[in-house]
C-alpha cells in the first residue's frame, strides 16, 4: 500500500501555505515563540500564536462561510491549499475526506458550555453543539468544497495524522477512493493553554529546543496540514510516495526505523519526549526537528510530513533553528542546507509509550521527473 | 429600549453570523427562510433559543415556530403577543 | 470498487439499556418493554426532563471501574472483553499476533467536562482530575491498553456513524492483511452535554422514541457500547473456529449538503448502500432484511424511508432504537451486532415504538416479529454533518 503525495496545504502561525512554510526553513524562521502574543483570557495568563485564516474569504462567499469557526476554517483552508497545490484536480464523489484531530474544536466546545453556564440549560446554542462535534470540520470541507466520496474522522491525540493515513492508504488501495484528501487540524484555546502552563509550567516563551533533554521549550500551537494523495498506480508527478505507515508500541526492537533514511523527530519541546527520542533513534542518524517553526500541537506530524514533502521535492534537507541545535549533544542534525536524495521518514513518540512513523520516498522512473 | 424589530434583526446579524448585512438592511417583509433571507433548519432552531434568551418567550415546537419566522413581522407579533398576553 | 473477501465475526460482545450482555439484550428485543425515564445520573434545569435509555444501576455496578477511566472507555474494555470471551481468545494470546483495535466514539473523545468549565470559568485554577481522565479515555487506547494489543488503533469520530465506519475499516484491516484480528466497534455514555445539544436542536422526544411512526417526534438518547472481534482466514484456520457471522461488504459517503440535515433524496446514503454491496460483490435482491439507523427524528426516518422504498421494495426493515436509544458513537456497532444477530437467529424482531402508519413515508417497518431465511442483512447509519454508512453481514459456512 503505496499513495504518491500530490499537493500540499499548510496553515500555521507562520503563515498561509507550502511556499511560506519553504520561505521559513529557507530562512530559519521566523520561530514560533516570536509570533506569540500575549493572551489575556487564559486563566493564569499565557501566551497564544495566533493563525490568520483570512485568505478562506477568497475562495468562498462570506454567507457560505457565516456559520464556519476557526477550527473549521483552518482545515479548509488547507484542505483547498492541497488541492491548489495539487493542480485544482476536478473534485469527483470517488474522493474521499480523511480529518485528524486531536483536541477537534475546543472554542466551540466551551462556547457551547458557555450557552449553558450563562443562559440555563433552554438557552444551550444547538448550532455551537453542531460545531462542537469532532466530523465538523470535515463536513465543513465536504460541503463547501463538493466532495461527496467516504469521509472520516480520527482522534488518537498526537498519533491522530498516522492513523488518518493508514485509513486513507487502505481506502486507495481497495479502490474505494480514486483520491483522497487527507489532513490534520488542531486548535489552540484558553481552557487548552491554562492546563498546558499547570501540567508544565508557565511558558516564559524562550527559543523552542526540541532536542534539549533538560528543558521545557513547547509552545502551544495551532494549525492545519492536508494532503492530496493518489493511487501509485496513477504515477502522477508529485513530492513523492509515501511507503509505508506504521504505528505500534515503543518496545527494545520497536520502531524498526527505515535504513538510510533522514529522520524527522516530531519532539516538539517536551524533555521527557526528547529522552525518549534519544533513546530510540541512534545518535550516528541523520534526524532534525522542525517543531521550533509550526509548534507543539496534536497533529504537528502534519507539518513535518509537509516538510518531508518539501525536503524530496528540494532534494535537501533544510536547517534547524540554530539555537534549537546549540549545545545538543548530536552531531546529525542540520544546521545549514544539505544535499539529500534518500528517504524522509517522519516518527512521532507518545508519552503514552507509542510511536507513528511515516517513510516517503523520491518516486522512480516517473516520466515526470 | 430599542423596539422589537430592530432587537430581532440584530439577533439574526450577530448570534446567526450575517456579518455581510448590517440589521437595517433587512426589510420587515422578507421571508425569514428560504428565497428570502435564506435561514435553514438549524438556524431555526437557534433562533428559538435567542428569541428564549432575549425576549423570554418560548417556542415550543416547529409548528409553532414555522408561523412566527415568516417573516420580521410575524415574529414580532408573535413574541408581543406573548409578552402582553 | 474491488469486491473483497467476507471478514470473520468470531466474537461479539453488547452492553445498553436493553441488557447487559448480547444474549440479555437479543431477549429484550423480542420480548422486552422498553421504558425510557428522565436521566439518573445527572440533573437539568428543563422543565419537562426528555427521557433517556440509561444504563441501569446494576449493569453499572457490574463494570470493574478503574482509577480516573471514563465510563465511555470502561464500557468499550467490557464489550471487547464479551467479544473476545465469546470468541474464545484468551488475551494474551493476542499479544503475539497483529491485534487492531477501531471503536467509534463521540463523547469518548471530547473534552468538555462540564464541572471543570465551571470552576475554570469562575476564576479558580480547577482539579486537573477530569483533563487526565480525558488524555486516559481515548477509547481505542483504553483498549488496547488493557489488553496491551500492539496493532493499529484509532478512534473514530465520525458523529453518529462512527460506530459503522469502525466494523467497516477494521474489516479492511483484516483484509489487506495490517491484522489478524481486530476488536471493531463504537462506546458512548450519557453525557448531560449531549443531552442539552439534542434538545437544543428540538429533534428530542419528550416520550418514548416512535421511528418510522406517523407521530414521532424525535430520538431518545442512549449509552452502551458493542464489540466484534473481527478475524483472519488464517487465524481462523490456526484456531480451527468456525465463524457463522461475516462483515461482507462497508460503504461510506457524505452528503455534502448540511451540518445536521440529511440529504432529502438520501444520494449520500443510497452511494453507501452502493459502496457496501459491491465491496461484497453481492446485490440489493440478496438482501434480506435492513437494520435502519430509524432514530425516530422526522427528517432521518423520511430520508431512510424514501430510499428503501426506492432501492428495497418490500424487504423489511426495523430500528432498534426504540429499545436501546440513540447511543451515538456506538450506536452503528450495536445496532451491526443486533442485525448480526438476528442473522444467526433467523428472526427480526418488531420495531420497537412503531404504531400508526405515516402516509408520507410509503413504507412501514416490521409491526411483529419474524422469521427470516435470508443470509445477507444491511445495517445502516446517518450522521452530523452529512455522513452516511453501511455494513454488510451475512451468514454461511464455506466463505473461508
Amino acid at each position: 500500500m503505496k499513495a504518491i503525495l500530490k499537493g500540499i496545504g499548510v496553515v500555521g502561525g507562520f503563515g498561509t501555505g507550502i511556499q511560506t512554510l519553504e520561505k521559513v526553513l529557507l530562512n530559519r524562521g521566523p520561530t514560533v515563540e516570536s509570533l506569540a502574543v500575549p493572551d489575556p483570557q487564559t486563566l493564569g495568563g499565557q501566551f497564544f500564536v495566533p493563525v490568520d485564516t483570512r485568505q478562506i474569504q477568497d475562495r468562498f462567499p462570506s454567507r457560505a462561510l457565516r456559520r464556519i469557526d476557526h477550527f473549521s476554517r483552518m482545515a479548509l483552508l488547507a484542505a483547498v491549499l492541497a488541492l491548489e497545490d495539487a493542480g485544482k484536480p476536478e473534485v469527483n464523489d470517488r474522493m474521499g475526506v480523511i480529518v485528524a484531530t486531536g483536541y477537534g474544536a475546543t472554542r466551540t466546545t466551551f462556547a457551547f458550555l458557555d450557552s449553558v453556564l450563562e443562559g440555563g440549560d433552554s438557552c444551550a446554542s444547538p448550532t455551537l453543539f453542531s460545531g462542537s462535534v469532532h466530523n465538523t470540520a470535515a463536513a465543513q470541507i465536504s460541503m463547501l468544497m463538493g466532495i461527496c466520496g467516504p469521509n472520516l474522522t480520527v482522534s488518537r491525540f498526537d498519533l491522530s495524522i498516522s492513523e488518518a493515513l493508514v485509513v486513507a492508504l487502505i481506502w486507495l488501495a481497495e479502490g474505494r477512493v480514486t483520491s483522497v484528501l487527507v489532513g490534520g487540524v488542531d486548535e489552540w484555546c484558553p481552557v487548552l493553554s491554562h492546563c498546558y502552563h499547570r501540567f508544565f509550567g508557565k511558558n516564559d516563551l524562550s527559543p523552542m529546543r526540541p532536542l534539549d533533554p533538560d528543558r521545557q521549550s513547547a509552545v502551544v500551537a495551532e494549525g492545519a496540514a492536508f494532503f492530496l494523495l493518489l493511487p501509485e498506480e496513477d504515477r502522477a508527478d508529485g513530492y513523492g510516495v509515501i511507503e509505508s505507515v506504521t504505528t505500534g508500541c515503543l518496545r527494545d526492537d520497536a520502531p524498526v526505523l527505515p535504513e538510510d533514511a533522514l529522520i524527522l523527530l516530531g519532539a516538539d519541546g517536551h524533555p521527557v519526549s526528547a529522552r525518549r527520542y534519544a533513546r530510540f533513534v541512534p545518535k550516528n542518524r541523520k534526524m532534525a526537528a522542525y517543531a521550533p517553526y509550526y509548534g507543539s500541537l496534536p497533529i504537528g506530524m502534519g507539518f513535518d510530513m509537509a516538510i518531508a514533502g518539501l525536503t524530496l521535492r528540494r532534494k535537501r534537507i533544510f536547517p534547524m533553528p540554530e539555537i534549537a541545535v546549540k549545545d545538543v549533544p548530536i552531531d546529525t542534525v542540520p544546521t545549514d542546507s544539505v544535499a539529500w536524495t534518500g528517504k524522509v521518514c517522519c516518527l512521532k513518540i507518545t508519552p503514552f509509550d507509542t510511536y507513528g512513523m511515516i517513510t516517503l520516498a523520491t518516486q522512480t522512473g516517473n516520466p515526470g521527473n | 429600549m430599542t423596539d422589537i424589530k430592530t432587537r430581532i434583526k440584530t439577533i439574526i446579524v450577530e448570534e446567526l453570523n450575517f456579518e455581510d448585512l448590517k440589521p437595517e438592511e433587512i426589510p420587515d417583509d422578507i421571508p425569514l427562510f428560504g428565497d428570502g433571507l435564506g435561514l435553514d433548519s438549524l438556524d431555526a432552531v437557534e433562533l428559538v433559543v435567542q428569541i428564549q434568551k432575549h425576549f423570554g418567550v418560548k417556542i415550543q415546537n416547529m409548528d409553532e415556530g414555522r408561523a412566527a419566522f415568516r417573516s420580521i413581522n410575524a415574529l414580532e407579533a408573535f413574541i408581543s403577543e406573548r409578552l402582553n398576553g | 470498487m474491488k469486491p473483497g473477501k467476507p471478514v470473520a465475526v468470531t466474537g461479539m460482545g453488547c452492553i445498553c439499556a436493553a441488557g447487559s450482555d448480547l444474549a440479555a439484550c437479543m431477549t429484550s428485543l423480542f420480548t422486552g418493554n422498553p421504558n425510557p425515564g428522565p436521566p439518573r445520573r445527572f440533573t437539568s434545569d428543563h422543565p419537562n426532563p426528555y427521557p433517556v435509555f440509561e444504563l441501569t444501576a446494576s449493569v453499572l455496578s457490574g463494570l470493574s471501574r478503574e482509577q480516573n477511566l471514563s465510563l465511555t472507555a470502561t464500557l468499550g474494555i467490557a464489550t471487547a472483553r464479551q467479544a473476545l470471551e465469546d470468541a474464545g481468545w484468551e488475551p494474551e494470546a493476542l499479544r503475539r499476533i497483529r491485534t487492531g483495535v477501531c471503536i467509534g466514539t463521540t463523547v469518548g473523545c471530547t473534552m468538555n467536562d462540564e464541572g471543570f468549565y465551571r470552576i475554570y470559568r469562575s476564576g479558580k485554577p480547577p482539579d486537573l482530575t477530569p483533563i487526565r481522565r480525558f488524555f486516559n479515555s481515548n477509547p481505542a487506547a483504553s483498549i488496547a491498553k488493557a489488553f496491551d494489543l500492539e496493532g493499529p488503533c484509532q478512534a473514530l469520530v465520525n458523529a453518529c456513524c462512527s460506530g459503522t465506519d469502525a466494523i467497516g475499516i477494521g474489516a479492511s484491516w483484516i483484509r489487506q492483511g495490517l491484522c489478524d484480528v481486530v476488536l471493531a466497534g463504537g462506546t458512548d455514555e450519557l453525557s448531560r452535554v449531549t443531552y442539552n445539544g439534542f434538545i437544543s436542536l428540538m429533534i428530542t422526544d419528550t416520550g418514548p422514541c416512535r421511528p418510522f411512526d406517523r407521530d414521532r417526534k424525535g430520538l431518545n438518547l442512549g449509552e452502551g457500547s458493542a464489540v466484534m472481534v473481527l478475524e483472519s482466514d488464517r487465524s481462523c484456520h490456526l484456531r480451527k473456529k468456525a465463524p457463522r457471522v461475516f462483515v461482507m461488504g462497508y460503504g461510506s459517503a457524505a452528503d455534502a449538503y448540511h451540518l445536521t440535515a440529511p440529504k432529502p433524496d438520501g444520494a449520500g446514503l443510497k452511494k453507501a448502500i452502493a459502496d457496501a454491496l459491491s465491496s461484497g460483490g453481492k446485490t440489493m435482491s440478496e438482501v434480506a432484511y435492513v437494520g435502519a439507523h430509524g432514530t425516530g427524528t422526522p427528517d432521518n426516518d423520511r430520508v431512510e424511508a424514501r430510499v428503501l422504498h426506492e432501492l428495497m421494495p418490500g424487504v423489511p426493515f426495523f430500528s432498534t432504537k426504540g429499545h436501546t436509544g440513540h447511543t451515538l458513537g456506538a450506536a452503528g456497532a450495536i445496532q451491526a451486532v443486533l442485525v448480526a444477530a438476528f442473522l444467526k437467529a433467523g428472526r427480526i424482531p418488531a420495531s420497537a415504538g412503531f404504531h400508526t402508519p405515516d402516509p408520507e413515508l410509503l413504507i412501514v417497518p416490521t409491526v411483529d416479529s419474524r422469521m427470516i431465511s435470508g443470509k445477507i442483512a444491511l445495517s445502516e447509519s446517518l450522521a452530523f454533518g452529512g455522513s452516511n454508512a453501511a455494513l454488510l453481514l451475512g451468514i454461511g459456512e464455506n466463505w473461508i
